[in-house]
C-alpha cells in the first residue's frame, strides 16, 4: 500500500454536535460585538462564590436566562471551571470557586449575607422559566403596592435572587 | 441569484463586522470536523470558536482574490493545533488501534490482520515522527482532501513547496515503514 493510502486509513470521521457549533458561534459573535461596541465594564461587579461553579453557571443560564461572557472562563487543571462571568441586560456578575478571596458559598457557610436584585422585562415569563428549571421560590410572585411585580428564588447553593419588573414603566 | 463569495462576504465585513457570521455558518461544521479528527471532539469544540475569532480579527489580511475562505481557515486551524500536539499524538495512536482492530475484524485470524496490528501503530508513529510542516501538509492533503493549491493557500506556501513537502513526507513514511526502519522512540 502507498504511504498516503496508509495515512488515509487512520482518518476518522468526526461527528458535529449542533450545540458545539452554537457555542463556537457565540465566541465569534462576542468578538464581533466587541469590535462594534467595545466591552462594557460596569463600575461595580459583584462576585459570587460557589462550591461548583460549572453547575452554578448552567443553572443560572437555564433558570434565569443569564449568559456567560465569552472568554471570561478560567478552567482548572482538572477541567472544572474555576471562575467565569455572566451578563444579563447591562449587568454583570462574576462566579468563582469558594475559598478564594475569603468568600464562601451559602451552602457551606449556612447563611446568606446578601441578595441581588435583577430587573427583568417579563416577570411572569421569567418566573415560569425559573420554576420549570427547579429554582427554589422563596418569595412568591406578587405585586408590591402598585410599583413593581417581584419574586425571590434561591439558586442550588443558596444564593438569593430577587427578580422584579417595574409596573409603572408598562404603558397604561 | 448567486450567493456572494466568501471574498465578497469578508470584504463586506470590513465595514459591517456582523456579516462575518456568514463565514461561520458556511464553514464551521467542516472546520469542527477537521479539528475533531485531529484532537477529538472535546478539544475541537473549544477550538472552533477560537479559530473563527482569530479569522475575524485577521480578516483584513484575507487575500480577496481567493473566492473560498476555506483553505485560509484550515491554515488558522493548523496553527491552533500546534498547541495541542500531545493530544493529537494520543489520538493518532488510538486511531491506529481502531484501524488495526477494524482490519482484524474484516479478515479474522488471517496473516493480514496480524500485519495490520503491527502496521497501523507504525504508521501512526511514522506520521508523528514527520517534521511539523510535512505532517501538516500531508494530513491536509490525505485527510481533508485539499488540493495542492488549497494546501498551499492554507499553509501560505508556494505550490512548489507543498509539492516537495508532500514528496518528502511520502519518502519519510516509506523509510519509516520499512522493516527495521527507524521509528522515533516512544517515551515511557
Amino acid at each position: 500500500m502507498k504511504p498516503v493510502d496508509l495515512v488515509r486509513k487512520l482518518r476518522r470521521e468526526a461527528a458535529v454536535k449542533p450545540a458545539a457549533l452554537d457555542r463556537g458561534k457565540a465566541v465569534l459573535m462576542a468578538a464581533i460585538r466587541q469590535e462594534v461596541q467595545p466591552m462594557r465594564r460596569p463600575t461595580i461587579v459583584p462576585r459570587l462564590p460557589y462550591e461548583d461553579v460549572g453547575a452554578a453557571l448552567s443553572f443560572l443560564e437555564r433558570a434565569f436566562g443569564f449568559r456567560e461572557v465569552p472568554a471570561a472562563r478560567g478552567v482548572r487543571a482538572d477541567g472544572a471551571i474555576d471562575h467565569t462571568m455572566v451578563e444579563f441586560g447591562d449587568g454583570m456578575i462574576g462566579l468563582g470557586a469558594q475559598g478564594a478571596h475569603g468568600a464562601f458559598s451559602p451552602k457551606r457557610a449556612g447563611t446568606t449575607t446578601q441578595y441581588i436584585t435583577v430587573h427583568v422585562d417579563d416577570i411572569d415569563a421569567h418566573h415560569q422559566r425559573a420554576l420549570a428549571s427547579g429554582a427554589e421560590i422563596v418569595g412568591r410572585l406578587h405585586d408590591h403596592l402598585r410599583d413593581y411585580r417581584v419574586y425571590e428564588a434561591l439558586d442550588p447553593e443558596g444564593h438569593r435572587w430577587r427578580f422584579l419588573q417595574w409596573l409603572r414603566e408598562v404603558p397604561q | 441569484m448567486n450567493s456572494p463569495s466568501d471574498a465578497e462576504v469578508i470584504r463586506r465585513s470590513l465595514g459591517e463586522p456582523e456579516a462575518f457570521g456568514l463565514v461561520y455558518d458556511r464553514h464551521a461544521a467542516t472546520l469542527l470536523r477537521f479539528l475533531g479528527r485531529r484532537v477529538g471532539a472535546g478539544v475541537a469544540e473549544g477550538l472552533v470558536g477560537e479559530l473563527f475569532r482569530i479569522a475575524f480579527e485577521r480578516r483584513k489580511t484575507f487575500d480577496g482574490s481567493r473566492a473560498s475562505a476555506l483553505p485560509w481557515l484550515y491554515g488558522i486551524g493548523s496553527n491552533l493545533l500546534l498547541k495541542h500536539r500531545r493530544g493529537e499524538a494520543r489520538r493518532l495512536r488510538a486511531s491506529a488501534q481502531m484501524a488495526a482492530a477494524g482490519e482484524a475484524a474484516d479478515r479474522r485470524a488471517s496473516a493480514a490482520a496480524l500485519d495490520a496490528r503491527l502496521l497501523f501503530p507504525r504508521v501512526a508513529d511514522a506520521i508523528e515522527a514527520l517534521p511539523d510542516g510535512e505532517r501538516e501538509a500531508l494530513l491536509l492533503f490525505a485527510w481533508e482532501d485539499l488540493s495542492y493549491q488549497s494546501v498551499a493557500e492554507a499553509l501560505e506556501l508556494p505550490i512548489g513547496t507543498v509539492r516537495s513537502r508532500l514528496n518528502r513526507a511520502r519518502a519519510h513514511l516509506r523509510k519509516l515503514l520499512e522493516p527495521g526502519g527507524k521509528n522515533r522512540e516512544r517515551s515511557r
